[in-house]
């Protein structure tokens, strides 16, 4: 029987106890999320569990939230910056089946709990929020060493040179670096980790934040963490600064704003519209509205 | 002279390994392998003293130990027992009493290693000059413009076109993939070099010009080298001093003229008389 049927009951006809986790389960993900963030930027090993979505559709942020919810919490689930994509919604009822009293959210500024994929808010998270990121690739060593244990051990000894020939190769190549996302950043002047896909433009909001950010790798089974006010610089040369995306026009070299709210200080996404034209839109869709409202409030 | 490596009694057992190994085994017994546990003894009882700036030859047949020997002083593997002290920057390091993080320290940054196998010591799927750069960013040199720069002055010192610089080394001759090997092998300014076996497979005027590049480089930056090899041509060519190993023993060591001349040990006398 598919277990979304049964959703709510196990097999004898009993309900689910609160956030679809066991107990077990649950006490050991939030242990390790302790260990977590004691040692920022650490792969904790965890025994992840099944969920009832398939691996590398955002298990291991499930079970993280599931992990951290309380019934008076409020969630909300993001998808590239949007809260209504397919995955982002399916998993938001989800919470919804599995947590009683827990609140879906759109908003941002209030929800407790965020569980994103791709993409962190525009507005800056406050110390009662915690931010999960669903993580595909946990090990940025990973490009450069296919044997997870020599990984390990380079990681323990902060043997992190490969990663810098990459950016030499790329300056080489490029005269710049092109890594889009997954960009490895170093905690707290230790382990380097990889950010999640989230694009260059994020990764500066994850240096002395004031929230907790959670990473939850399902398939790869490993949780680390961003723990607030930590060091997170991302690694690059002496002479060659680290430079977010500019969204800068190629001719005008004046920058792209949001063709709905008119912002000049978010992350764009280029499409074409129905008449083929290049625009401009932010991605975090809930920064947008939030704007749109405040335009309308003013008026 | 000062030295710059002291190895004592070094020896590494392949297998389980009995009190009786290094007693049924050696040039004596004519093997290296125990007849009661069947424990290959690669390497027995190994000492050997290397000055500052001296090039030291390591001369045998295959299996008898000379690699393994190298191999393990630059912690590719571990003996069996035994001590090595390195005397660098006036200080004496017990390199297997180290932990691991300051035997890699030492590997990365004061030590250099070519191996007879280009695709050992170099990273085929990065640049030359990417090798190059990984060996000048372990030690810590984190300038994009320097470490090119550096990069380019090494390669243009041991022959590689700049040019070529930037493509993968698998696209290289083997003779250059060996420069490109010295080249990564000289970048941190080590001053202990280990050769294993550099010109074997090469074509007779390559394998010269490397011969050439080393003994020039080794003029120039005064590097103290431990070269492995079994072709006495390179030993006459590059060594002041050569040790003769035979089933993991060293059973002959002296200067190379008089080992070459003057052969003593049986089997050195049939070594030096068998070469063409």
């Amino acid at each position: 029987m598919h277990p979304v049927d049964t959703m709510g009951q196990n097999r004898d006809g009993a309900e689910y106890g609160f956030a679809f986790l066991d107990e077990d389960a649950k006490r050991e993900l939030r242990r390790s999320i302790f260990k977590a963030v004691c040692i920022p930027g650490h792969q904790v090993a965890y025994a992840s569990r099944e969920m009832p979505i398939a691996r590398g559709f955002g298990t291991g942020g499930m079970q993280l939230t599931l992990a951290l919810l309380g019934p008076d919490d409020t969630c909300k689930v993001i998808d590239q910056g949007a809260d209504d994509s397919v995955n982002a919604a399916n998993i938001r009822n989800f919470f919804a089946l599995t947590c009683p009293g827990v609140t879906g959210t759109l908003r941002t500024e209030g929800a407790s709990v965020i569980q994103t994929r791709h993409r962190i808010p525009e507005l800056k998270l406050r110390a009662d929020q915690i931010l999960v990121f669903q993580v595909p690739y946990p090990d940025p060593l990973v490009v450069v060493e296919p044997n997870a244990a020599k990984r390990r051990r380079m990681h323990g000894r902060a043997d992190y040179a490969r990663l810098w020939v990459k950016l030499y190769e790329d300056m080489v190549a490029f005269d710049e670096i092109t890594i889009s996302h997954r960009y490895p950043t170093r905690i707290n002047g230790h382990y380097i980790i990889d950010p999640s896909p989230i694009p260059r433009f994020d990764v500066p909001k994850l240096h002395q934040a004031d929230c907790l950010y959670l990473f939850g790798a399902g398939r790869e089974k490993r949780i680390y963490a961003v723990p607030p006010h930590t060091d997170a610089v991302p690694i690059t040369f002496n002479d060659v600064a680290f430079a977010v995306e500019s969204f800068r026009d190629k001719t005008t070299g004046k920058r792209h704003v949001c063709r709905r709210c008119g912002a000049d200080d978010s992350f764009l996404d280029e499409f074409l519209d129905n008449d083929g034209a290049r625009v401009f839109q932010c991605s975090d869709a809930a920064y947008c509205d939030m704007r749109l409202e405040r335009l309308e409030a003013a008026k | 002279m000062k030295p710059i490596l002291d190895v004592e009694t070094l020896t590494r057992i392949h297998g389980p390994g009995c009190p009786a190994c290094l007693d049924v085994t050696g040039p004596e017994h004519d093997t290296n392998i125990c007849r009661h546990c069947g424990s290959v003894v690669a390497v027995a009882g190994a000492s050997l003293r290397l000055h500052k700036g001296e090039v030291l030859g390591i001369m045998g047949e295959s299996g008898s130990g000379k690699s393994s020997l190298v191999k393990m002083l630059y912690f590719d593997d571990k003996p069996t027992s035994g001590r090595a002290i390195f005397h660098d920057e006036g200080q004496a390091h017990d390199l297997f009493a180290l932990n691991e993080a300051q035997q890699l320290r030492l590997r990365d940054m004061r030590m250099g290693m070519v191996y007879q196998n280009p695709s050992l010591g170099l990273n085929f799927d990065i640049s030359a000059g990417g090798n190059i750069a990984e060996r000048l960013l372990m030690s810590d040199e984190l300038s994009y413009r320097a470490i090119r720069e550096k990069a380019t002055a090494l390669l243009a010192r041991t022959e590689v076109p700049p040019a070529r610089m930037d493509e993968l080394p698998r696209n290289f001759s083997g003779g250059m993939q060996q420069r490109v090997q010295i080249a990564r092998a000289l970048s941190t300014g080590a001053p202990l070099l280990f050769l294993d076996e550099v010109t074997t497979g090469l074509d007779l005027s390559v394998q010269a010009r490397i011969l050439d590049l080393i003994m020039e480089l080794q003029e120039v930056t005064g590097v103290s080298m431990l070269v492995v090899t079994h072709d006495l041509g390179v030993v006459r060519h590059l060594t002041t001093r050569t040790i003769v190993m035979k089933h993991g023993r060293i059973i002959e060591a002296g200067l190379t003229d008089q080992i070459l001349e003057d052969p003593q040990a049986a089997y050195t006398q049939q070594l030096v008389s068998s070469a063409l």
